[in-house]
């Protein structure tokens, strides 16, 4: 069981690092082409007009909910590190301990609040951009399936407690 | 909890300690202490039927149901 834990939290440390570094590619990227255009916008926009025209509002929105969509990858890629931290609460031999229903509520918390926030932030810019937004079909792509497993999180840690509950319970039986 | 283990009073009465009662009936000794101390949340059947053979009791001496 502690060979297969070690492999998994290898395998774990492996997926989190080239999710990082995806992350990390994609912000630079975003830093060349994004922010060097709102900079530039930033320079020859006149400086008298009001902040809230519609104009400015755009711009800025714009910006702020690309970066908002980084920010809430980051935190996504966050819940990938309590798998570790059960992983070794495992590796340890306290499989159904207190922290590890601990960090399944977060897990399910953490996937739950990403795709609520990011359906948010896409419906905003689809508003901004004057695109169509599709609720249904938002609904059909493949990050919301973050939320049956954020249920299904909340479900293990409920388990995990109770499966304690009876461990206590079977080990103060005489 | 309602149920008080008289253990103590028992071992007492025979003149025995926990440790060879332990021994007796094959548990261990922290394992009597929880039991003794009323920190149990049950006993196995054959664990009273062995501390009954070893004691000379019943069930009833051992445990003893106050409201």
């Amino acid at each position: 069981m502690k060979d297969k834990t070690t492999i998994l939290i290898i395998v774990t440390y492996g997926i989190l690092l080239s999710a990082v570094s995806i992350l990390l590619n994609d912000i630079r990227e975003f830093n060349f082409s994004q922010f060097e255009e709102f900079q530039n916008w930033a320079k020859t926009a006149d400086k008298n007009e009001h902040w809230f025209t519609t104009k400015n509002a755009i711009k800025w929105s714009f910006y702020a909910i690309s970066a908002g969509l980084f920010f809430w990858r980051a935190y996504l890629l966050y819940a990938f590190t309590y798998f570790i931290s059960i992983l070794k609460e495992i590796e340890k031999g306290n499989y159904f301990s207190t922290k590890n229903s601990g960090y399944f509520k977060k897990i399910a918390n953490i996937f739950i609040y990403y795709t609520i926030n990011v359906l948010i932030l896409r419906f905003l810019l689809a508003s901004i951009g004057k695109s169509s937004f599709n609720f249904l079909q938002e609904f059909k792509s493949e990050f919301t399936f973050l939320i049956p497993c954020g249920l299904a999180f909340y479900i293990l840690a409920e388990v995990f407690e109770r499966a304690k509950k009876s461990e206590e319970e079977n080990e103060l039986t005489i | 909890m309602p149920i008080i283990v008289n253990l103590d009073v028992m071992l007492a009465k025979r003149k025995m300690k926990s440790k060879d009662l332990a021994e007796t009936i094959g548990i261990t000794t922290a394992n009597l202490s929880i039991l003794k101390s009323g920190k149990a949340k049950a006993i196995r059947f054959s664990t009273l039927e062995a501390i009954c053979k070893a004691l000379d009791c019943q069930p009833s001496d051992i445990l003893e149901y106050v409201a």
